[in-house]
């Protein structure tokens, strides 16, 4: 059976754009971006500075870029950057507002520019806004919102229009952790059961491990890695993340006497290299005779960290736009 | 507690034609500042002077009704401003007590300038200074601009939108009134001729509102565009009334005394005098809004007419929109 991130992959691209080039007079903001970008969630991960904002603007048409051509959903881009608007839910960074509209009202003009008619918009804004939580704060003056609360509105700012497409920066910004962890299960159900394709810049890559099925790193103005998730995490050798009580260098000299090749992957963690029954019992053994205790023993997976830092690291530079490269290149510590 | 918890639900429908998105914008503006409590004093004040021009206008029609009445008529002869508006029309002042119908569209005219170039264009200043300020300043602050702009709107149009409050406001207050007063001038008048010798004035109404509107919004909204404190604006927007008012004032004055104009003991600047057009006129942007209003109700002599106040009006209205045209595109780059 066909994995979720196999399957998004075989479908009709969302984004296909490319020698997309963006300058602030002298300063180089994106340097020949060339991606192409399946349906599903696809989380956009970079630096601060690193030209995410600039790339999401230059989607929506909002800044015009100096060169670059493509087809995002069924548009011409940048021509017809206006009309692809109408299907792009956008959730800035900023901590943007109308001031003096209640959160309700501010829903629905949004609704409206749009294009929605004035009752459907209202209708559509109650919907969306129990969607995101906002109870009878909607009646409140936005200005009068929490950080947490103006993300929701945000979130149902950009929905109300029933997008194809939402592109989402930052926007577990200032949630708290049950609410981000509410926030990132709509996600999930707007893409998994709605069929949302999602857009999520941010740089927390717990966020993008929770619920993207793609990811894509930037750095520098450039694209440095695209690939999806779960080939990013898939380790290039097999091997077993074992996690300790104490003293994870003794164990790891006592796994060596035994054959057992390892690395430090944690304070309390190691990685093994192998996972068969054998290595499983030499493990065993050497915690029986070194008296360290195991508290976990899991099928070791790259870390998104891990795959981030060397990215983002000039020395780690990927392929651009050659997926298939990607997961074989990312340098993980060697075995000992 | 939701209101309509149905969980998310596609949407599919009719939607609106892009064209009018930029008037949603500004029926949003207008609501936004429909909420002030002295938006609605000054807008219920304004009422009083068209209430007195009508009373005005009322009181012309009542003199051809009444020969009895005339002498009412007669008294206004004695002002100035009367008689130069008068000599700009070539009436004959002398003549017109026997056929006072022939003064209506000279009268009407007369009343309706001066409602739109005294208690309109002050007022216009207050209320403009109250609103116009935080229209875009507040969306600067708020980083509100990228919420209309991540929808299909272009710079353009949400200046446009942010624009059509102002338009709205100002048409509310200097056209309606005027036309109203124009209408119960006809429902007052017993001449059924009365339309035919007035049917121009509501277009010289619309043409006087229009100058009135647009160069002062364009001055408003690039005031507006270049900060993110509304204050600054409002402050900016009154001095270069105020300031421009003086200005004028003092210079015309200045001119005069050198030409000799002045007696030895001086003599008070007359307003006939102050509403004939010199150079020092396009520093004060009342004065030449006036001028040209006055242009527009044909109450100056052709000869002396000037195209200077035109060419300036347009030229404050172009740069007015482009500098907020370009302060708004200009954030996104930010």
């Amino acid at each position: 059976m066909l994995e979720r991130s196999e399957l998004i992959q075989s479908l009709e691209p969302i984004l296909e754009v490319e020698g997309i080039h963006k300058s602030y007079r002298v300063h180089r903001v994106l340097r020949n971006i060339n991606l192409t970008l399946p349906p599903g969630v696809v989380g956009l991960l970079g630096p601060n500075g690193s030209g995410k904002s600039t790339l999401i603007k230059a989607i929506l048409g909002l800044v015009s870029v100096d060169s670059g051509r493509g087809r995002i959903l069924q548009f011409s881009w940048p021509e017809q950057s206006r009309a692809l608007r109408d299907q792009i839910g956008y959730l800035p960074e900023d901590d943007c507002y109308l001031q003096g509209l209640q959160g309700i009202e501010s829903i629905q003009m949004m609704a409206r520019l749009s294009g929605l008619h004035r009752t459907e918009a209202l209708r559509r804004s109650h919907e969306v806004a129990d969607l995101c939580d906002l109870d009878q704060e909607r009646y409140r003056n936005v200005e009068t919102y929490s950080i947490g609360m103006r993300q929701k509105l945000k979130f149902a700012q950009a929905l109300v229009h029933d997008p194809q497409w939402l592109i989402l920066d930052e926007p577990t910004t200032g949630l708290d952790p049950s609410q981000r962890e509410q926030f990132l299960s709509r996600i999930d159900t707007l893409a998994k059961e709605k069929g949302k394709s999602i857009l999520l810049s941010t740089h927390i890559l717990h966020d993008v491990q929770r619920v993207c099925d793609h990811v894509v790193i930037l750095a520098k103005g450039e694209i440095r890695l695209v690939d999806t998730l779960a080939r990013l995490q898939q380790p290039t050798q097999a091997g077993l993340q074992v996690g300790l009580i104490s003293d994870a260098e003794r164990f790891m000299a006592a796994l060596a006497q035994v054959g057992v090749q390892s690395r430090r992957t944690g304070e309390t963690e190691i990685q093994v290299l192998g996972d068969g029954p054998e290595i499983l019992k030499r493990i065993w053994s050497t915690s029986c005779e070194t008296g360290i205790s195991i508290h976990r023993i899991d099928r070791a997976r790259n870390s998104l960290e891990q795959a981030f830092l060397d990215a983002i690291r000039d020395s780690g530079r990927l392929n651009t736009g050659d997926p298939t490269a990607i997961g074989n290149n990312v340098s993980l510590p060697e075995y000992k | 507690m939701p209101i309509l918890d149905v969980g998310y639900r596609n949407w599919e429908g009719q939607r609106t034609p892009r064209w009018t998105r930029a008037a949603i914008v500004a029926s949003t503006g207008i609501h936004l500042v429909w909420q002030g409590t002295w938006l609605k004093r000054v807008l219920l004040f304004m009422v009083v002077p068209a209430a007195v021009a009508a009373f005005i206008v009322g009181t012309f029609e009542q003199t051809i009704e009444r020969p009895q009445a005339r002498s009412v008529l007669q008294g206004t002869f004695r002002s100035p401003a009367v008689k130069q508006a008068a000599k700009a029309r070539e009436i004959d002042l002398a003549k017109v007590l026997d056929e006072p119908e022939t003064l209506r569209h000279f009268s009407w005219s007369y009343v309706l300038f001066g409602l739109l170039r005294y208690p309109q264009s002050i007022g216009m200043i207050v209320l403009i200074g109250l609103v116009a300020p935080r229209l875009i300043s507040y969306d600067l602050r708020s980083r509100g601009y990228l919420l209309y702009l991540s929808r299909p709107l272009t710079p353009l149009e949400y200046v446009l939108g942010k624009a059509g409050v102002v338009y709205f406001l100002l048409f509310m207050m200097s056209a309606v009134p005027a036309l109203l007063v124009y209408i119960v001038g006809l429902f007052l008048s017993t001449d059924p001729w009365a339309i035919s010798h007035t049917w121009d004035l509501p277009l010289r109404i619309l043409a006087a509102a229009l100058v009135l509107i647009l160069p002062t919004t364009a001055v408003a909204l690039a005031l507006s565009s270049l900060t993110q404190e509304s204050r600054f604006a409002g402050f900016a927007w009154f001095a270069i009334w105020v300031l421009g008012s003086i200005a004028f004032r003092i210079l015309w004055a200045a001119e005069q005394a050198r030409n000799g104009g002045f007696g030895p003991r001086g003599r008070r600047m007359r307003m006939e005098e102050l509403e004939s057009f010199t150079s020092w006129m396009l520093l004060s942007p009342y004065d030449t809004l006036g001028n040209v209003q006055q242009q527009i109700f044909g109450l100056i002599p052709k000869e002396a007419s000037a195209w200077s106040p035109w060419v300036l009006l347009a030229a404050v209205s172009i740069i007015g929109y482009t500098i907020a045209y370009r302060r708004v595109a200009g954030m996104l780059k930010a």
